[in-house]
Protein backbone atom coordinates (compact mmCIF):
# COMPACT_ATOMS: atom_id res chain seq x y z
CA UNK A 1 0.00 0.00 0.00
CA UNK A 2 1.22 3.38 -0.71
CA UNK A 3 0.47 6.30 1.22
CA UNK A 4 1.04 9.87 0.57
CA UNK A 5 3.58 10.64 2.84
CA UNK A 6 4.58 14.01 4.08
CA UNK A 7 7.99 13.03 3.80
CA UNK A 8 8.26 10.62 1.40
CA UNK A 9 11.37 12.60 -0.02
CA UNK A 10 13.18 13.36 3.46
CA UNK A 11 15.95 10.93 1.96
CA UNK A 12 17.47 13.05 -0.35
CA UNK A 13 20.25 15.24 -0.13
CA UNK A 14 20.34 19.14 0.17
CA UNK A 15 21.23 22.10 2.24
CA UNK A 16 17.64 22.24 3.44
CA UNK A 17 17.70 18.55 4.53
CA UNK A 18 20.90 18.61 5.91
CA UNK A 19 19.81 21.46 8.07
CA UNK A 20 19.20 20.30 11.69
CA UNK A 21 15.27 20.07 12.38
CA UNK A 22 15.58 21.81 15.53
CA UNK A 23 17.20 24.83 13.44
CA UNK A 24 14.86 24.10 11.30
CA UNK A 25 11.62 24.29 12.88
CA UNK A 26 12.87 27.47 14.88
CA UNK A 27 14.04 29.35 11.77
CA UNK A 28 11.84 28.61 9.41
CA UNK A 29 8.74 29.24 11.81
CA UNK A 30 10.28 32.67 12.41
CA UNK A 31 10.46 33.31 8.63
CA UNK A 32 6.87 32.23 8.41
CA UNK A 33 5.62 34.56 10.92
CA UNK A 34 7.72 37.40 9.26
CA UNK A 35 6.34 36.40 5.82
CA UNK A 36 3.00 36.53 7.45
CA UNK A 37 3.09 39.89 8.84
CA UNK A 38 4.07 41.48 5.56
CA UNK A 39 1.87 44.67 4.26
CA UNK A 40 3.79 45.72 1.50
CA UNK A 41 2.85 43.65 -1.57
CA UNK A 42 6.95 44.56 -3.23
CA UNK A 43 8.21 42.75 0.09
CA UNK A 44 5.37 40.02 -0.32
CA UNK A 45 6.62 39.19 -3.69
CA UNK A 46 10.33 38.80 -2.71
CA UNK A 47 9.65 36.70 0.20
CA UNK A 48 7.29 34.31 -2.19
CA UNK A 49 10.46 34.22 -4.36
CA UNK A 50 12.93 33.63 -1.86
CA UNK A 51 10.85 30.76 -0.34
CA UNK A 52 10.95 29.14 -3.75
CA UNK A 53 14.10 29.99 -4.02
CA UNK A 54 14.44 28.00 -1.16
CA UNK A 55 12.34 24.75 -2.68
CA UNK A 56 14.51 24.63 -6.02
CA UNK A 57 17.67 24.81 -3.63
CA UNK A 58 15.74 21.77 -1.80
CA UNK A 59 15.69 19.71 -4.59
CA UNK A 60 11.91 18.54 -3.74
CA UNK A 61 10.81 17.01 -6.99
CA UNK A 62 8.03 19.97 -9.02
CA UNK A 63 5.13 17.41 -8.96
CA UNK A 64 5.67 16.54 -5.06
CA UNK A 65 5.14 20.40 -4.31
CA UNK A 66 2.43 20.93 -6.86
CA UNK A 67 0.87 18.29 -5.09
CA UNK A 68 0.77 19.36 -2.51
CA UNK A 69 -0.20 23.09 -3.17
CA UNK A 70 -2.63 22.59 -5.00
CA UNK A 71 -5.55 21.92 -2.50
CA UNK A 72 -5.00 24.93 -0.21
CA UNK A 73 -4.46 26.83 -3.67
CA UNK A 74 -7.85 26.91 -4.14
CA UNK A 75 -8.30 28.29 -0.68
CA UNK A 76 -6.13 31.57 -1.28
CA UNK A 77 -7.49 31.80 -4.77
CA UNK A 78 -11.48 32.38 -3.24
CA UNK A 79 -10.31 34.57 -0.54
CA UNK A 80 -8.55 36.86 -3.74
CA UNK A 81 -12.35 36.56 -5.23
CA UNK A 82 -14.09 37.36 -2.06
CA UNK A 83 -12.01 40.19 -1.32
CA UNK A 84 -12.11 41.43 -4.55
CA UNK A 85 -15.81 41.95 -4.28
CA UNK A 86 -16.17 42.98 -0.69
CA UNK A 87 -13.36 45.37 -0.01
CA UNK A 88 -14.60 49.08 -0.65
CA UNK A 89 -12.54 51.58 -2.73
CA UNK A 90 -12.11 52.71 -6.06
CA UNK A 91 -13.58 50.43 -8.42
CA UNK A 92 -11.68 48.64 -11.19
CA UNK A 93 -14.41 47.11 -13.43
CA UNK A 94 -18.11 45.95 -12.85
CA UNK A 95 -19.37 42.52 -13.78
CA UNK A 96 -23.05 42.34 -13.52
CA UNK A 97 -23.94 45.02 -11.48
CA UNK A 98 -20.78 43.75 -9.00
CA UNK A 99 -18.06 45.88 -8.37
CA UNK A 100 -14.30 44.71 -8.33
CA UNK A 101 -11.92 47.15 -6.08
CA UNK A 102 -8.48 47.93 -6.69
CA UNK A 103 -8.00 48.24 -3.22
CA UNK A 104 -9.40 44.51 -2.99
CA UNK A 105 -7.01 43.08 -5.48
CA UNK A 106 -4.08 44.22 -3.85
CA UNK A 107 -5.34 43.05 -0.57
CA UNK A 108 -6.00 39.92 -2.03
CA UNK A 109 -2.99 39.36 -3.92
CA UNK A 110 -0.86 40.62 -1.26
CA UNK A 111 -2.80 37.71 1.26
CA UNK A 112 -2.43 35.16 -1.33
CA UNK A 113 1.31 36.15 -1.60
CA UNK A 114 2.01 35.91 2.15
CA UNK A 115 0.21 32.61 2.19
CA UNK A 116 1.49 30.68 -0.67
CA UNK A 117 5.52 31.96 0.60
CA UNK A 118 4.65 30.18 3.95
CA UNK A 119 2.84 27.48 3.05
CA UNK A 120 6.15 26.55 0.77
CA UNK A 121 8.20 27.16 3.97
CA UNK A 122 5.84 24.52 5.96
CA UNK A 123 6.57 22.30 2.89
CA UNK A 124 10.14 22.49 3.27
CA UNK A 125 10.35 22.27 7.20
CA UNK A 126 7.78 19.23 6.97
CA UNK A 127 9.30 17.37 3.90
CA UNK A 128 12.89 17.68 4.28
CA UNK A 129 13.61 15.18 7.18
CA UNK A 130 11.68 12.61 8.48
CA UNK A 131 8.13 12.95 10.59
CA UNK A 132 9.76 11.19 13.82
CA UNK A 133 12.43 13.87 13.59
CA UNK A 134 10.30 16.96 13.35
CA UNK A 135 8.52 15.39 16.63
CA UNK A 136 11.54 15.08 18.35
CA UNK A 137 12.60 18.06 17.10
CA UNK A 138 9.36 19.82 18.87
CA UNK A 139 9.98 17.78 22.13
CA UNK A 140 13.69 19.08 22.27
CA UNK A 141 12.53 22.09 21.73
CA UNK A 142 9.92 21.59 25.48
CA UNK A 143 6.84 22.25 22.55
CA UNK A 144 4.05 20.40 25.54
CA UNK A 145 3.95 16.52 25.61
CA UNK A 146 0.45 16.47 25.17
CA UNK A 147 0.68 18.36 21.75
CA UNK A 148 3.73 16.50 21.09
CA UNK A 149 1.98 12.65 21.46
CA UNK A 150 -1.08 14.24 20.29
CA UNK A 151 1.05 14.58 16.84
CA UNK A 152 3.35 11.40 17.19
CA UNK A 153 0.16 9.03 17.61
CA UNK A 154 -2.48 10.98 14.72
CA UNK A 155 0.77 10.29 12.39
CA UNK A 156 1.41 6.99 14.07
CA UNK A 157 -2.29 5.63 13.52
CA UNK A 158 -3.69 7.47 10.60
CA UNK A 159 -1.83 5.09 8.06
CA UNK A 160 -3.67 2.24 9.91
CA UNK A 161 -7.00 4.16 9.54
CA UNK A 162 -6.60 4.91 5.91
CA UNK A 163 -6.07 0.66 5.68
CA UNK A 164 -8.73 -0.41 7.68
CA UNK A 165 -11.36 1.95 5.99
CA UNK A 166 -9.23 1.00 2.32
CA UNK A 167 -10.17 -2.89 3.80
CA UNK A 168 -13.72 -2.00 4.38
CA UNK A 169 -14.18 -0.33 1.00
CA UNK A 170 -12.73 -3.49 -0.51
CA UNK A 171 -14.98 -5.82 1.81
CA UNK A 172 -17.93 -3.50 0.67
CA UNK A 173 -16.96 -3.32 -3.11
CA UNK A 174 -16.59 -6.90 -3.24
CA UNK A 175 -20.11 -7.08 -2.56
CA UNK A 176 -21.58 -5.34 -5.34
CA UNK A 177 -21.31 -1.52 -3.45
CA UNK A 178 -20.39 0.63 -5.84
CA UNK A 179 -19.45 4.64 -3.78
CA UNK A 180 -20.17 6.43 -7.42
CA UNK A 181 -24.16 6.57 -7.09
CA UNK A 182 -25.10 10.18 -5.30
CA UNK A 183 -27.92 7.77 -3.98
CA UNK A 184 -28.98 8.51 -0.07
CA UNK A 185 -29.13 4.83 0.10
CA UNK A 186 -25.30 4.81 -1.05
CA UNK A 187 -24.15 7.93 0.97
CA UNK A 188 -25.92 5.60 3.99
CA UNK A 189 -23.64 3.10 3.38
CA UNK A 190 -20.93 5.08 3.33
CA UNK A 191 -21.82 6.87 6.47
CA UNK A 192 -22.35 3.61 8.41
CA UNK A 193 -18.71 2.48 7.41
CA UNK A 194 -17.26 6.10 8.60
CA UNK A 195 -19.23 5.59 12.15
CA UNK A 196 -17.29 1.92 12.11
CA UNK A 197 -14.02 3.51 11.70
CA UNK A 198 -14.86 5.59 14.04
CA UNK A 199 -15.98 2.77 16.95
CA UNK A 200 -13.31 0.88 15.74
CA UNK A 201 -10.84 3.97 16.63
CA UNK A 202 -12.11 4.18 19.77
CA UNK A 203 -12.16 1.23 20.71
CA UNK A 204 -8.41 0.49 19.06
CA UNK A 205 -7.42 3.98 21.52
CA UNK A 206 -8.86 1.88 24.33
CA UNK A 207 -6.47 -1.18 23.58
CA UNK A 208 -3.31 1.46 22.59
CA UNK A 209 -3.59 2.70 26.37
CA UNK A 210 -4.03 -0.64 27.98
CA UNK A 211 -0.79 -1.47 25.62
CA UNK A 212 1.54 1.34 26.92
CA UNK A 213 -0.08 0.93 30.45
CA UNK A 214 1.45 -2.37 30.72
CA UNK A 215 4.46 -1.19 29.24
CA UNK A 216 5.11 1.52 32.49
CA UNK A 217 3.17 4.34 30.62
CA UNK A 218 2.56 7.50 33.22
CA UNK A 219 2.15 10.42 30.89
CA UNK A 220 5.28 11.49 30.01
CA UNK A 221 7.26 9.15 27.67
CA UNK A 222 10.82 10.22 27.20
CA UNK A 223 12.85 10.17 23.74
CA UNK A 224 16.08 9.45 23.45
CA UNK A 225 17.29 11.52 20.49
CA UNK A 226 20.98 12.03 18.46
CA UNK A 227 20.66 15.34 17.30
CA UNK A 228 23.71 17.20 17.03
CA UNK A 229 24.24 20.66 16.10
CA UNK A 230 27.05 21.48 13.18
CA UNK A 231 28.60 25.00 13.24
CA UNK A 232 26.59 25.26 9.41
CA UNK A 233 23.43 24.78 11.17
CA UNK A 234 24.01 27.52 13.66
CA UNK A 235 25.19 30.03 10.55
CA UNK A 236 21.97 29.01 8.23
CA UNK A 237 19.89 29.55 10.94
CA UNK A 238 21.41 33.00 12.03
CA UNK A 239 20.73 33.80 8.24
CA UNK A 240 17.60 32.43 7.87
CA UNK A 241 16.42 34.76 11.31
CA UNK A 242 18.22 37.82 10.59
CA UNK A 243 16.45 37.88 6.70
CA UNK A 244 13.16 37.09 8.85
CA UNK A 245 14.03 40.76 11.10
CA UNK A 246 15.22 42.31 7.19
CA UNK A 247 11.92 41.93 5.97
CA UNK A 248 10.32 44.38 8.52
CA UNK A 249 12.78 46.63 9.43
CA UNK A 250 14.36 47.67 5.97
CA UNK A 251 11.18 50.12 5.29
CA UNK A 252 12.66 51.76 8.77
CA UNK A 253 16.12 51.72 7.59
CA UNK A 254 15.60 53.24 4.20
CA UNK B 1 9.43 -27.04 45.61
CA UNK B 2 9.43 -24.05 42.61
CA UNK B 3 8.28 -20.71 43.46
CA UNK B 4 4.79 -19.60 42.43
CA UNK B 5 5.27 -17.22 39.72
CA UNK B 6 1.35 -16.68 39.33
CA UNK B 7 -1.64 -17.17 41.85
CA UNK B 8 -5.17 -16.12 40.86
CA UNK B 9 -7.56 -17.42 43.50
CA UNK B 10 -11.77 -17.07 42.97
CA UNK B 11 -10.94 -14.27 40.65
CA UNK B 12 -14.27 -12.27 39.45
CA UNK B 13 -14.89 -9.98 36.91
CA UNK B 14 -17.77 -8.19 34.87
CA UNK B 15 -17.91 -6.02 32.31
CA UNK B 16 -20.17 -2.82 32.79
CA UNK B 17 -23.69 -3.26 31.89
CA UNK B 18 -22.53 -6.99 30.86
CA UNK B 19 -23.14 -10.52 32.40
CA UNK B 20 -19.79 -12.04 34.34
CA UNK B 21 -16.68 -11.85 31.96
CA UNK B 22 -14.59 -13.96 34.44
CA UNK B 23 -15.95 -16.40 37.08
CA UNK B 24 -14.31 -17.64 40.01
CA UNK B 25 -10.90 -18.15 37.87
CA UNK B 26 -8.17 -19.89 40.38
CA UNK B 27 -4.99 -20.06 38.52
CA UNK B 28 -1.45 -21.28 39.53
CA UNK B 29 2.08 -20.79 37.84
CA UNK B 30 5.33 -22.25 39.38
CA UNK B 31 8.06 -20.58 37.64
CA UNK B 32 9.73 -21.21 34.35
CA UNK B 33 6.28 -23.25 33.63
CA UNK B 34 5.25 -23.09 30.22
CA UNK B 35 1.19 -22.63 30.54
CA UNK B 36 -1.62 -22.51 27.56
CA UNK B 37 -4.90 -20.84 28.57
CA UNK B 38 -7.05 -22.31 25.43
CA UNK B 39 -10.89 -21.69 24.84
CA UNK B 40 -13.48 -20.61 22.46
CA UNK B 41 -13.52 -16.74 21.13
CA UNK B 42 -14.65 -14.13 23.96
CA UNK B 43 -13.82 -16.96 27.07
CA UNK B 44 -12.20 -13.87 28.67
CA UNK B 45 -8.46 -14.66 28.06
CA UNK B 46 -7.42 -11.17 27.77
CA UNK B 47 -9.65 -10.05 30.25
CA UNK B 48 -7.18 -12.53 32.22
CA UNK B 49 -4.16 -11.16 31.02
CA UNK B 50 -5.40 -7.26 31.55
CA UNK B 51 -5.38 -8.85 35.06
CA UNK B 52 -2.03 -10.49 35.67
CA UNK B 53 -0.35 -7.59 34.58
CA UNK B 54 -2.82 -5.17 36.82
CA UNK B 55 -3.62 -2.95 34.16
CA UNK B 56 -6.93 -4.19 35.49
CA UNK B 57 -6.87 -4.28 39.09
CA UNK B 58 -8.91 -6.49 41.20
CA UNK B 59 -10.23 -5.14 44.14
CA UNK B 60 -10.31 -8.19 46.22
CA UNK B 61 -6.02 -8.67 45.99
CA UNK B 62 -6.67 -12.14 44.88
CA UNK B 63 -4.03 -11.71 41.71
CA UNK B 64 -1.08 -12.47 42.91
CA UNK B 65 2.51 -12.24 41.43
CA UNK B 66 5.35 -13.92 42.95
CA UNK B 67 3.48 -13.55 46.33
CA UNK B 68 2.46 -10.29 46.11
CA UNK B 69 -0.56 -8.55 44.91
CA UNK B 70 -0.31 -7.15 41.52
CA UNK B 71 -2.39 -4.36 42.00
CA UNK B 72 -0.47 -2.63 45.25
CA UNK B 73 2.76 -2.76 42.93
CA UNK B 74 4.42 0.62 41.71
CA UNK B 75 4.03 0.65 38.00
CA UNK B 76 7.61 0.22 37.91
CA UNK B 77 7.85 -2.82 39.53
CA UNK B 78 4.79 -4.20 37.64
CA UNK B 79 6.25 -4.28 34.01
CA UNK B 80 9.51 -6.09 35.66
CA UNK B 81 7.50 -9.01 36.89
CA UNK B 82 5.27 -8.90 33.84
CA UNK B 83 5.31 -7.94 30.28
CA UNK B 84 2.17 -8.78 28.10
CA UNK B 85 2.13 -9.21 24.15
CA UNK B 86 -1.45 -8.47 23.34
CA UNK B 87 -3.33 -9.82 19.70
CA UNK B 88 -2.98 -6.73 17.70
CA UNK B 89 0.06 -5.44 16.73
CA UNK B 90 -0.77 -2.04 16.02
CA UNK B 91 -2.17 -1.35 19.19
CA UNK B 92 1.25 -2.27 20.57
CA UNK B 93 3.64 -0.49 18.54
CA UNK B 94 2.69 3.20 18.76
CA UNK B 95 5.70 5.26 18.78
CA UNK B 96 7.63 7.15 15.65
CA UNK B 97 10.45 4.29 15.17
CA UNK B 98 11.13 0.59 16.15
CA UNK B 99 14.08 1.78 18.26
CA UNK B 100 11.50 4.23 20.08
CA UNK B 101 9.09 1.58 21.22
CA UNK B 102 11.67 -0.74 22.40
CA UNK B 103 12.90 1.91 24.39
CA UNK B 104 9.36 3.07 25.78
CA UNK B 105 8.99 0.02 28.07
CA UNK B 106 12.62 0.56 29.81
CA UNK B 107 12.53 4.42 29.35
CA UNK B 108 9.33 3.86 31.68
CA UNK B 109 11.31 2.00 34.05
CA UNK B 110 13.72 4.85 34.75
CA UNK B 111 16.78 3.14 33.14
CA UNK B 112 20.23 5.24 32.02
CA UNK B 113 20.33 5.76 28.54
CA UNK B 114 22.93 3.59 27.91
CA UNK B 115 21.24 0.90 29.47
CA UNK B 116 18.02 1.45 27.30
CA UNK B 117 20.30 1.25 24.13
CA UNK B 118 21.57 -1.86 25.69
CA UNK B 119 18.16 -3.17 26.31
CA UNK B 120 17.14 -2.36 23.10
CA UNK B 121 20.09 -3.85 20.64
CA UNK B 122 19.10 -6.97 23.24
CA UNK B 123 15.93 -7.22 22.36
CA UNK B 124 15.90 -6.73 18.76
CA UNK B 125 18.82 -9.52 18.09
CA UNK B 126 16.50 -12.06 19.69
CA UNK B 127 13.76 -11.62 17.56
CA UNK B 128 16.47 -11.89 15.22
CA UNK B 129 15.70 -7.96 13.69
CA UNK B 130 18.85 -6.40 13.77
CA UNK B 131 19.15 -3.48 11.32
CA UNK B 132 15.42 -2.36 11.81
CA UNK B 133 15.86 0.01 14.17
CA UNK B 134 14.85 3.59 12.24
CA UNK B 135 12.11 1.73 10.69
CA UNK B 136 9.03 3.14 11.06
CA UNK B 137 6.40 0.70 12.66
CA UNK B 138 3.76 0.89 9.66
CA UNK B 139 6.45 0.11 6.95
CA UNK B 140 7.14 -3.37 8.44
CA UNK B 141 5.06 -6.71 7.69
CA UNK B 142 3.00 -8.53 9.74
CA UNK B 143 5.33 -10.33 10.96
CA UNK B 144 7.75 -8.35 11.69
CA UNK B 145 5.65 -6.32 13.81
CA UNK B 146 4.88 -9.22 15.64
CA UNK B 147 8.55 -9.87 16.62
CA UNK B 148 9.25 -5.77 17.29
CA UNK B 149 5.99 -6.38 19.59
CA UNK B 150 7.60 -8.78 21.24
CA UNK B 151 11.18 -7.04 21.40
CA UNK B 152 9.85 -4.45 23.00
CA UNK B 153 8.45 -6.71 25.83
CA UNK B 154 11.26 -8.84 26.03
CA UNK B 155 13.61 -5.44 26.92
CA UNK B 156 11.62 -4.94 29.94
CA UNK B 157 13.05 -8.28 30.95
CA UNK B 158 9.88 -9.24 32.78
CA UNK B 159 10.10 -12.74 34.60
CA UNK B 160 6.69 -13.92 33.15
CA UNK B 161 5.75 -13.39 29.48
CA UNK B 162 1.58 -13.62 28.78
CA UNK B 163 1.33 -14.12 25.02
CA UNK B 164 -2.06 -13.59 23.59
CA UNK B 165 -2.84 -15.31 20.27
CA UNK B 166 0.77 -14.97 19.59
CA UNK B 167 0.69 -17.03 16.23
CA UNK B 168 -2.34 -15.63 14.59
CA UNK B 169 -2.01 -14.57 11.03
CA UNK B 170 1.81 -15.23 10.93
CA UNK B 171 2.99 -17.10 7.38
CA UNK B 172 4.73 -20.48 8.57
CA UNK B 173 7.90 -19.40 8.92
CA UNK B 174 7.53 -16.40 11.19
CA UNK B 175 5.41 -18.40 13.15
CA UNK B 176 8.38 -20.82 13.45
CA UNK B 177 10.34 -18.17 14.32
CA UNK B 178 8.10 -17.04 17.03
CA UNK B 179 8.14 -20.30 18.92
CA UNK B 180 11.54 -20.59 18.44
CA UNK B 181 12.16 -17.35 20.17
CA UNK B 182 9.63 -18.11 22.65
CA UNK B 183 10.75 -21.28 24.00
CA UNK B 184 14.44 -19.77 24.17
CA UNK B 185 13.16 -17.50 26.25
CA UNK B 186 12.25 -20.13 28.52
CA UNK B 187 14.63 -22.91 28.30
CA UNK B 188 17.75 -20.43 28.53
CA UNK B 189 16.54 -17.35 30.58
CA UNK B 190 14.14 -19.45 32.80
CA UNK B 191 11.00 -17.07 31.81
CA UNK B 192 7.79 -17.96 33.07
CA UNK B 193 5.53 -18.38 29.50
CA UNK B 194 1.64 -18.12 29.38
CA UNK B 195 0.09 -17.98 26.28
CA UNK B 196 -2.97 -18.27 24.73
CA UNK B 197 -3.69 -19.44 21.56
CA UNK B 198 -6.03 -21.19 18.94
CA UNK B 199 -3.69 -23.48 16.70
CA UNK B 200 -3.53 -26.57 18.82
CA UNK B 201 -1.35 -28.13 16.15
CA UNK B 202 1.54 -26.39 17.74
CA UNK B 203 0.26 -25.76 21.17
CA UNK B 204 2.25 -28.90 22.26
CA UNK B 205 5.51 -27.36 21.15
CA UNK B 206 4.61 -23.98 23.39
CA UNK B 207 3.19 -25.52 26.55
CA UNK B 208 3.70 -28.07 29.29
CA UNK B 209 0.18 -27.68 30.70
CA UNK B 210 -2.61 -26.42 29.51
CA UNK B 211 -6.03 -24.38 31.22
CA UNK B 212 -9.53 -24.30 29.35
CA UNK B 213 -11.23 -21.44 29.73
CA UNK B 214 -14.65 -20.52 29.55
CA UNK B 215 -16.01 -17.73 31.39
CA UNK B 216 -14.44 -20.39 34.16
CA UNK B 217 -11.84 -22.03 34.52
CA UNK B 218 -13.63 -25.90 32.94
CA UNK B 219 -10.27 -27.96 33.39
CA UNK B 220 -6.51 -28.06 33.81
CA UNK B 221 -4.17 -30.65 32.71
CA UNK B 222 -1.60 -32.08 30.29
CA UNK B 223 -2.23 -31.22 26.50
CA UNK B 224 -2.60 -34.99 25.99
CA UNK B 225 -4.78 -35.40 29.26
CA UNK B 226 -6.59 -32.15 27.71
CA UNK B 227 -6.74 -33.55 23.66
CA UNK B 228 -7.88 -37.06 25.17
CA UNK B 229 -10.60 -36.06 26.58
CA UNK B 230 -13.38 -34.86 23.72
CA UNK B 231 -16.49 -33.90 25.32
CA UNK B 232 -14.50 -31.46 26.49
CA UNK B 233 -13.02 -30.17 23.64
CA UNK B 234 -16.57 -30.29 21.87
CA UNK B 235 -18.04 -28.35 24.83
CA UNK B 236 -15.48 -25.25 24.48
CA UNK B 237 -15.21 -24.89 20.90
CA UNK B 238 -11.96 -26.85 20.42
CA UNK B 239 -10.06 -29.49 18.66
CA UNK B 240 -7.53 -31.98 18.96
CA UNK B 241 -3.96 -31.27 17.31
CA UNK B 242 -4.45 -32.97 13.62
CA UNK B 243 -1.91 -35.74 14.32
CA UNK B 244 -2.93 -36.06 17.54
CA UNK B 245 -6.25 -37.46 15.97
CA UNK B 246 -4.86 -39.42 13.28
CA UNK B 247 -2.76 -41.76 15.50
CA UNK B 248 -6.08 -42.58 17.60
CA UNK B 249 -7.08 -43.38 14.21
CA UNK B 250 -4.13 -45.64 13.77
CA UNK B 251 -3.86 -47.05 16.83
CA UNK B 252 -7.84 -48.75 15.62
CA UNK B 253 -5.73 -49.88 13.01
CA UNK B 254 -3.57 -51.95 15.65
CA UNK B 255 -1.20 -49.43 15.61
CA UNK B 256 0.50 -49.87 19.34
CA UNK B 257 1.22 -46.52 20.58
CA UNK B 258 1.81 -45.75 24.11
CA UNK B 259 2.15 -42.34 24.45
CA UNK B 260 0.07 -40.32 21.67
CA UNK B 261 1.98 -37.57 19.73
CA UNK B 262 0.60 -34.24 19.74
CA UNK B 263 2.90 -32.55 16.87
CA UNK B 264 4.56 -33.23 13.73
CA UNK B 265 8.21 -33.76 15.56
CA UNK B 266 6.71 -36.19 17.71
CA UNK B 267 4.70 -38.60 15.21
CA UNK B 268 7.92 -38.40 13.02
CA UNK B 269 9.92 -39.98 15.99
CA UNK B 270 7.08 -42.11 17.14
CA UNK B 271 7.10 -43.87 13.71
CA UNK B 272 10.51 -44.03 13.47
CA UNK B 273 11.36 -45.49 17.00
CA UNK B 274 8.77 -48.16 16.16
CA UNK B 275 10.13 -49.20 12.82
CA UNK B 276 13.79 -49.26 14.74
CA UNK B 277 12.00 -51.09 17.52
CA UNK B 278 9.94 -53.58 15.58
CA UNK B 279 11.79 -53.47 12.13
CA UNK B 280 8.31 -53.50 10.41
CA UNK B 281 4.47 -51.14 11.01
CA UNK B 282 1.98 -53.27 10.27
CA UNK B 283 -1.47 -51.98 10.02
CA UNK B 284 -4.52 -53.88 9.70
CA UNK B 285 -8.65 -53.56 9.53
CA UNK B 286 -10.79 -56.41 11.79
CA UNK B 287 -14.47 -56.01 12.37
CA UNK B 288 -14.72 -53.63 14.76
CA UNK B 289 -12.44 -51.44 13.09
CA UNK B 290 -14.74 -49.36 11.08
CA UNK B 291 -17.02 -48.83 13.82
CA UNK B 292 -14.38 -48.13 16.02
CA UNK B 293 -12.67 -45.23 14.00
CA UNK B 294 -16.51 -44.04 13.52
CA UNK B 295 -16.48 -43.42 17.03
CA UNK B 296 -13.35 -41.67 16.87
CA UNK B 297 -14.34 -39.30 13.95
CA UNK B 298 -17.78 -38.46 15.64
CA UNK B 299 -16.22 -37.86 19.02
CA UNK B 300 -13.40 -35.65 17.37
CA UNK B 301 -14.47 -33.94 14.30
CA UNK B 302 -18.46 -33.74 13.74
CA UNK B 303 -17.91 -32.32 10.33
CA UNK B 304 -16.01 -35.33 8.91
CA UNK B 305 -18.38 -37.67 9.62
CA UNK B 306 -21.36 -37.59 7.42
CA UNK B 307 -18.60 -38.12 4.01
CA UNK B 308 -16.97 -41.53 6.28
CA UNK B 309 -17.70 -44.57 4.64
CA UNK B 310 -19.59 -43.94 2.43
CA UNK B 311 -17.20 -45.70 0.20
CA UNK B 312 -17.38 -49.00 1.32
Amino acid sequence: MVFPRIDAYSALKSPIHSFDPRAKIISFSILIFSFAFLNDLKAAAFALGFSLFLVLLSRLPLSFVLDRIKVPLVFFISILVIMAFTVEGAELFNLFGLSVSSEGVLLGTLIVLRALAALFLLLLMLGTCRFEAVLKALYMLKVPGVLVQMLMFSYRYIFVFIEEFLSMKNAMESKGFQLRGKSSYSLSILGNAVGVLLVKSYERGDRVYKAMISKGYTGNPKLFIKFNMKKSDYVLASLLISLAFCFHLYPVIL
Amino acid sequence: MKKRAISVESLNYAYPRNKKALENINIEVFEGEKVAIIGPNGAGKTTLFLHLNGTIKSPQKNVKIFGKSIGDMEIGARIREVGIVFADSDDQLFMPTVYDDIAFGPTNMGLSKEEVDKRVSYAIEKVGLKGLENRVPHHLSCGQKKKVVLATVIAMRPKILVLDEPTANLDPKSRADLIKIINELNRKEGVTIIIAMHDVNVLAELADRVYVLNRKIVANGSPREIFSDFTLLKANNLDAPDVFKLFKILSCLGYACENLPLSFDEAVNEVLNTIEREGIISLRASEQTHSAIKEIMNNYSGVWTEGYGKGN
